[in-house]
C-alpha cells in the first residue's frame, strides 16, 4: 500500500499569526530571540513560511536584526524609534543602527561603510540626510584633526574624542597645563617647607609635608585659575607630570572608607622633594654640553687645546 | 682599550715616568701579555732598558706578570689601573680630610713611589713635615707611625703580597719569577716597630766655602746603613677603599639633599659601623641594630633613642629605600642598601644629563619613560602633558642621540 503523503495545512498557518506569534516571543525576550527559539515555539511551521514572516517584520520596522556569536538574534524594536525612523528606508536604518551602536565615541564614515557594505555615496547621502533630521551629528576628533566621527544627536562625546578638560576646541592647552603644573608644585613646597619650620620631632614633620590629592584639588578649585570644571581625576594627571619631573614623590596610604578624598579604600599622598643629586660633573664641564661633541679628538680640527669653550670655563 | 683612552695612558706614562717608560708600558697595553724578549724586540729598544722600564711600571702595579709552562714569564699591563693615575689627587685629598696633613702625605708618598716600607715611609714624612714647620720644631716619628697604624686600620693602607717562606729548601732551580701570596689577615698587620727618631731638616749647608768643586758626596745614607727593621714588608695604597669611601659620600649626600642634615649623619654612622665587616661588592651592609647606632653616633649629636628611633623608621620606609629593616631584635635591626642605592645615583645622573643637554620636558619625557619601560608614542604625549608635534620632536632628538631607543612592535 503506497503511503499517501499528505500535506496537512496545520491550522495555524496564517502568516499573520505566526508573525503575531513571533511578536509575542520577542516581548517575552526582550534582549533578542534565536531562529532556534521560534522554531521551538512553532514546530510545525516550515522554515520558509518563518523565514517569510521574519521579513516582513523586519521590513515593517518591528524587528532588530542583530548578530551575536551563537548566530542571528531577532529583537523587538522601540516603538519610539519606530516612530522616528517612518519614512526612512532601509540602508539609513541600517547606517543610523551602526552609528547608534558606537555610542558616544562615535564612528568614522569609513568604519560606516565596511560595516554597512554601501557604496561611499550613498552613505554620504544617507549622512547628509539624517544631519538635517538632526538625528546624528559630526563630532570632530582631537586625535586626527581631520577626522569627523558621528554619533547620535544627543549624546555627549567621549573623553577620548574631545580631549577632556585640556583641550579646547581640538588645540592642546599647553599654557594652561604649565601654569596649573606649578600651582600645584607651589602648592605642595610650601607644604613641605612648613613642615621643615615646624621643627616638630620628625614623625610629624614628614607626615605635615604630604597633602592628598584631593587638598590639592580643593586649593586649585578654590584659585579659580581654570575655567573648566577639573575632577581630582585632572589633578591626579598633573600631579605625575610632576613626579615625572622629579620634583614630586607619592606614596599611596590605605584611608578608611569614606574619609574624604578616598577612593577604593586607599589615599594617594604627595609630597614635594629635592633632587638627590646636584647637576653632574660632565654637564657642568662645556663637554657635556658640547654639540659637536662626537667630532672631537686631539690633532683634529675640533680639539679640546683649541676649545673656546674650554678656555673661557677654565678661566673662573 | 679605546683608541682615547690608550692615548691618554700614554700621556699619563710620559708625565709620570718619562719616554721610555710610556714606550714599553703603551706597547704592553696595545699588544696584551708579551714576554720580555719580545717586547724588546717589538719595541726596538735594549734589554737593559725594557728591564728598567718594566721596574717601575711593576713597582707602580701597573704591569703584572704570570709565570707561564715552559717557564716563560709573561708581562700584562693594567690599563685601567694607569687610568687611576688620574684620581692621586683626590685620594690625597681624602686622606687630608680625613687624617690632616701627616695621613695626607704618607698616602701621598705610597702613591708616589708604589711600594714603601713602613719605617721608609715614616721616615720621609717626618722629614718633610719637620721643613714645613718652624724653626727647632720637629716632627716626631711616634706621631707619624701613629697615623700610619691608623691608616691601616681603616684599610686605606694594605700590605703588599711577598716572597712565601718556604720551610724546606727546595732542590729544583729556582722559578724564573717570584709568586707573590698575601695572607688574608694579615694585610693590614702592621709589624711591630719602635720607631724612634725625629725629622731632620735637609742640611742647607753642603758646598764647600772656599768654592772648590767637591766631589759628588755620597748621599747622606747614614741611616741607610742600618738594616731596616721591617725590610719585606712593604705597603701600598690600597684604591679600593677610597672607592669606597667615595661611594660613602655620595650616599650620604643623597641622604642630606631628600631628608635632612640628621637623618644624613645617621646614615653616615652606619656606613662607617660597616665599612670593615662589608665587603665593596656586597648588596646590602652587615645589619646593625638600633642599640649599636646609638652608642656609635658621633660625640655631641645629643639625641634621645626615641628620636633616632622614628629616624631610622622615617628612613627605612622612604621611598628612596636607602635603608631597610631587616629584623627587630636589638631594637630593630637596620641595613643599608648599597646596590639600590647606587642605582638610584646612577639613575639620577643619568637624568641631571638629559635635563642639562635637552632641556626640562625632555628630561620629563625621559623619566617617563624610564619608569613605564615601554610606551607608544600617544601614551607619551598623555602621560607627560605636552602637545603632539613637541613631544614627537623631543622624541626624535633623544632618539638620534641614542638616550631613547625605537622597539617595533607587532600590531
Amino acid at each position: 500500500m503506497a503511503e499517501v503523503k499528505v500535506k496537512v495545512q496545520p491550522p495555524d498557518a496564517d502568516p499573520v499569526e505566526i508573525e503575531n506569534r513571533i511578536i509575542e516571543l520577542c516581548h517575552q525576550f526582550p534582549h533578542g530571540i534565536t531562529d532556534q527559539v521560534i522554531q521551538n515555539e512553532m514546530p510545525h511551521i516550515e522554515a520558509q513560511q518563518r523565514a517569510v514572516a521574519i521579513n516582513r517584520l523586519l521590513s515593517m520596522g518591528q524587528l532588530d536584526l542583530l548578530r551575536s556569536n551563537t548566530g542571528l538574534l531577532y529583537r523587538i524594536k522601540d516603538s519610539q524609534n519606530a516612530g522616528k525612523m517612518k519614512g526612512s528606508d532601509n540602508q539609513e536604518k541600517l547606517v543610523y543602527q551602526i552609528i547608534e551602536d558606537a555610542g558616544n565615541k562615535g564612528i568614522w564614515s569609513r568604519d560606516i561603510r565596511y560595516k554597512s557594505n554601501l557604496p561611499l555615496t550613498e552613505i554620504n547621502k544617507i549622512l547628509k540626510n539624517l544631519e538635517s533630521k538632526k538625528l546624528i551629528k559630526a563630532v570632530k576628533s582631537v586625535a586626527a584633526s581631520k577626522k569627523k566621527v558621528y554619533m547620535l544627536y544627543n549624546l555627549q562625546p567621549d573623553r577620548s574624542v574631545t580631549g577632556g578638560a585640556w583641550y579646547s576646541d581640538q588645540d592642546f592647552e599647553s599654557e594652561f597645563v604649565e601654569v596649573l603644573n606649578q600651582q600645584c608644585f607651589k602648592f605642595l613646597q610650601s607644604k613641605a617647607e612648613a613642615a621643615r619650620e615646624s621643627k616638630q620631632n620628625p614623625m610629624i614633620q614628614r607626615n605635615s609635608s604630604f597633602a592628598s590629592s584631593h587638598e590639592v584639588w580643593k586649593y586649585i578649585c578654590e584659585l579659580g585659575i581654570s575655567k573648566v570644571e577639573l575632577s581630582m581625576e585632572d589633578i591626579e594627571t598633573i600631579l605625575n607630570t610632576l613626579i615625572y619631573d622629579g620634583k614630586v614623590e607619592m606614596t599611596i596610604i590605605a584611608a578608611k572608607e569614606g574619609t574624604v578624598g578616598s577612593v577604593d579604600g586607599h589615599m594617594k599622598l604627595y609630597r614635594a622633594v629635592n633632587p638627590i643629586i646636584p647637576p653632574t660633573g660632565l654637564v657642568r664641564a662645556p663637554c657635556g654640553l658640547c654639540p659637536v661633541f662626537d667630532d672631537c679628538h686631539e690633532g683634529g680640527e675640533i680639539s679640546p687645546s683649541n676649545c673656546i669653550y674650554m678656555t673661557e670655563w677654565l678661566e673662573f | 682599550m679605546t683608541q682615547a683612552e690608550i692615548k691618554l695612558c700614554s700621556l699619563l706614562l710620559q708625565e709620570h715616568f718619562g719616554e721610555i717608560v710610556e714606550k714599553i708600558g703603551v706597547h704592553l697595553i696595545r699588544t696584551g701579555s708579551q714576554p720580555l724578549r719580545v717586547i724588546a724586540h717589538d719595541t726596538g729598544t735594549s734589554l737593559d732598558q725594557v728591564k728598567k722600564a718594566l721596574c717601575v711600571l711593576v713597582q707602580h702595579n701597573l704591569v703584572s706578570y704570570q709565570v707561564h709552562k715552559r717557564g716563560v714569564v709573561e708581562y700584562e699591563a693594567q690599563c685601567s689601573r694607569v687610568l687611576r693615575m688620574l684620581r692621586y689627587p683626590r685620594y690625597i685629598y681624602t686622606t687630608k680630610t680625613l687624617y690632616s696633613d701627616t695621613g695626607e702625605l704618607i698616602v701621598e708618598e705610597l702613591l708616589l713611589n708604589g711600594k714603601l716600607t713602613m719605617s721608609t715611609v715614616v721616615k720621609k714624612v717626618a722629614d718633610r713635615l719637620t721643613e714645613t714647620m718652624e724653626d727647632g720644631k720637629t716632627m716626631d716619628y711616634a706621631e707619624v707611625s701613629n697615623t700610619f697604624v691608623r691608616l691601616a686600620d681603616t684599610h686605606f693602607v694594605q700590605r703588599c703580597p711577598s716572597v712565601p717562606t718556604t720551610e724546606n729548601s727546595d732542590p729544583g732551580p729556582p722559578p724564573p719569577a717570584p709568586t707573590l701570596v698575601i695572607n688574608e689577615k694579615d694585610m693590614y698587620l702592621v709589624p711591630k716597630l719602635s720607631l724612634i727618631g725625629k725629622g731632620k731638616r735637609r742640611r742647607s749647608s753642603d758646598e764647600d766655602a772656599a768654592g772648590e768643586p767637591k766631589a759628588k758626596r755620597p748621599k747622606h745614607t747614614t741611616d741607610n746603613k742600618e738594616p731596616i727593621p721591617d725590610d719585606g714588608i712593604y705597603w701600598q695604597a690600597n684604591l679600593d677603599r677610597f672607592h669606597q669611601h667615595f661611594r660613602d659620600q655620595a650616599i650620604v649626600s643623597a641622604v642630606a639633599n631628600r631628608m635632612d642634615q640628621t637623618s644624613s649623619e645617621i646614615v653616615r654612622t652606619m656606613l662607617r659601623m660597616s665599612e670593615i665587616t662589608t665587603s665593596s661588592s656586597a648588596a646590602f651592609t652587615q645589619p646593625l641594630s638600633s642599640n649599636e647606632i646609638f652608642r656609635s653616633l658621633p660625640v655631641g649629636y645629643n639625641i634621645s633613642k626615641q628620636v633616632l628611633d622614628q629616624y631610622l623608621t622615617l628612613l627605612a620606609d622612604d621611598p628612596l629605600e636607602f635603608v631597610g629593616k631587616s629584623g627587630d631584635s636589638g631594637g630593630g635591626m637596620y641595613v643599608i642598601n648599597l646596590h639600590k642605592a647606587l642605582a638610584s645615583l646612577a639613575t639620577a645622573t643619568l637624568e641631571s644629563v638629559v635635563q642639562e643637554r635637552f632641556g626640562s620636558r625632555c628630561a620629563r619625557i625621559f623619566r617617563l619613560v624610564l619608569q613605564k619601560k615601554h610606551l607608544e608614542q600617544k601614551q607619551v604625549e598623555d602621560f607627560a602633558m605636552i602637545p603632539a608635534k613637541e613631544a614627537k620632536d623631543m622624541l626624535y632628538k633623544m632618539l638620534s642621540e641614542n638616550f631613547i631607543s625605537l622597539q617595533v612592535g607587532c600590531q
